[in-house]
């Protein structure tokens, strides 16, 4: 390789715009003294350039290889197949830990829905057919329904089961009267009386 | 020379997109005249999350004038009966929350006005009740009103089919024709109401109607969406009275009811009827507490930032 082209990719790598064959080069170069001076004057000029604080002279990398040079190298411990049975053990615990959590939580959040349409089934005009089977080719939106609703169970159900029919009634029916599609809102109104 | 194909693809994309935009205003335009000059009669479905029901429909128009009579045909009798837009008749339990101002004369869909709040477009062809059919989608510009997709009769204009879908695509209700005749005019025994069809009084209605509920307003609308009708009424069962304000953008539309709490003790609600949308709100005026109800065809977000959004007008608190 020649010295012009490491040089460039010295430059480049400097300059945070080294490709990734560039770094590559540069880094396999890194142990050669020569590359190391070039960078290291280059990184002088840098801060000359950009009036930098400077610290000349200051090698990291060497200093860190001999501190890796000096470290005692861990014993490698031997396991025994227990160590490893145990490890199993406690995977299987969180596993089934993780499955009860999600299961519990799934019921309780089916048992929101339920008590929900129950409650907007008592409060409003829920019609009888619940089924899915006649939106075939479309999602159900009945799932949107659910949780929403929730509030209906907190509060007081009296109040709101008194007003929301009217309301839902008066603002399909004042629809309908406005209407430009007028067969459209007086559907919408005559679904609200199915029970 | 690269830019001669990029300036033909640029071209060409002028034209064709407002042409195809034009064209789905033509059949909006065609969509509202015809329901003012079209005599047809037919049978139709309608189904919102977990109610579906079929309904029979008669319309004349002679001599200018507009008859309509509508029939549910499974459970019980559903119908109405209007001429030119006023409602003569209703059986049963339509008529109970019936707040009708006298001035309600329908009005005609306003593709100019659509198009800033939808992107129309005409999305391809279809057959419903065997009739051809144009489908024509209008797209939400933004997040506070659902999606239309319509399936105009490619002979008359008139509404074969129409979903509404909210921002994730899932399905809210269907509106669909499962046959139509525009070749028989509708005999005047058709149109007679049937014998469950109560008349409605307007003139009674106007006297219970007290002064419009100008005494409020909303600090947030969505886009688009103007007062079309305000009143207040006394509620006959529970004797306090209820103000209401009708919003609409030319399709989508949506009530806000406002009553006092009188200290009953009431938590907000949210509550999602297939494409109608209930949200209460608690709020507090100087007259005491009251309750804020938003019901209408929109996102419940929406609503809820509506029901949010309501106060009183300072001038007129004291009453």
């Amino acid at each position: 390789m020649s010295r012009e082209a490491l040089q460039e990719s010295l430059s480049a790598v400097m300059d945070n715009e080294a490709d990734e064959l560039e770094l590559r080069r540069v880094l396999n170069a890194c142990d050669d003294v020569e590359t190391r001076e070039t960078w290291a004057r280059y990184q002088i000029a840098r801060a000359v350039m950009h009036k930098d604080l400077l610290l000349p002279r200051l090698d990291i990398a060497a200093a860190v290889s001999a501190a890796l040079a000096d470290e005692a190298v861990p014993v490698k411990v031997s396991r025994g197949p227990w160590r490893s049975l145990g490890r199993l053990a406690v995977a299987a615990s969180v596993t089934l830990a993780v499955l009860a959590g999600v299961r519990l939580y799934n019921q309780d959040e089916i048992a929101g829905v339920e008590l929900a349409q129950q409650s907007s089934q008592q409060s409003l005009v829920a019609p009888q057919v619940k089924g899915p089977a006649v939106l075939a080719g479309y999602n159900e939106s009945s799932d949107a329904t659910g949780p929403m609703a929730n509030g209906v169970l907190q509060g007081q159900p009296g109040w709101h089961d008194q007003r929301l029919p009217g309301y839902l009634r008066q603002h399909a029916q004042q629809a309908a009267l406005k209407g430009t599609e007028s067969a459209l809102p007086y559907a919408r109104a005559a679904s609200l009386e199915n029970r | 020379m690269r830019a001669i194909p990029l300036l033909t693809l640029l071209l060409g994309g002028w034209f064709v997109v407002p042409a195809h935009a034009d064209e789905a205003q033509d059949w909006l335009t065609r969509l509202g005249q015809a329901e003012q000059q079209q005599s047809f009669q037919g049978t139709f479905v309608y189904e919102r999350n977990g109610s579906f029901s079929t309904h029979n429909i008669w319309h004349r128009v002679q001599e200018g004038k507009v008859h309509e009579r509508l029939l549910q045909l499974d459970g019980s009798a559903q119908e109405v009966v209007r001429v030119d837009g006023h409602t003569q008749c209703v059986s049963g339990t339509l008529i109970a929350g019936l707040g009708d101002t006298p001035n309600s004369a329908a009005r005609v869909i306003d593709p100019q006005k659509l198009k800033n709040w939808y992107d129309l477009a005409v999305i391809g062809k279809s057959r419903v009740a065997g009739r051809s059919a144009v489908i024509v989608s209008l797209t939400p510009r933004d997040q506070h009103r659902y999606g239309f997709e319509l399936h105009l009769d490619k002979e008359t204009g008139l509404p074969l089919k129409s979903l509404l879908l909210n921002d994730k695509g899932q399905l809210l209700e269907r509106f669909q024709f499962t046959r139509l005749d525009t070749a028989t005019v509708p005999s005047e025994s058709d149109l007679q109401p049937g014998a469950d069809c109560k008349a409605v009084n307007l003139e009674s209605d106007k006297s219970s109607a007290v002064k419009a509920a100008q005494t409020w307003h909303s600090d947030w609308l969505p886009p688009g969406f103007e007062l079309t009708s305000s009143s207040a009424r006394k509620d006959p069962e529970t004797k306090t009275q209820v103000s209401s304000l009708m919003y609409d953008d030319g399709l989508a539309r949506f009530s806000v009811f406002l009553e006092p709490l009188n200290g009953a003790v009431v938590t907000d609600t949210r509550i999602q009827l297939g494409p109608t949308v209930a949200v209460s709100r608690r709020l507090t005026t100087a007259q005491g507490e009251m309750m804020v109800t938003v019901v209408g065809e929109i996102p419940i977000g929406t609503a809820e930032r509506i029901a949010l959004s309501m106060r009183a007008d300072a001038a007129t608190t004291k009453q």
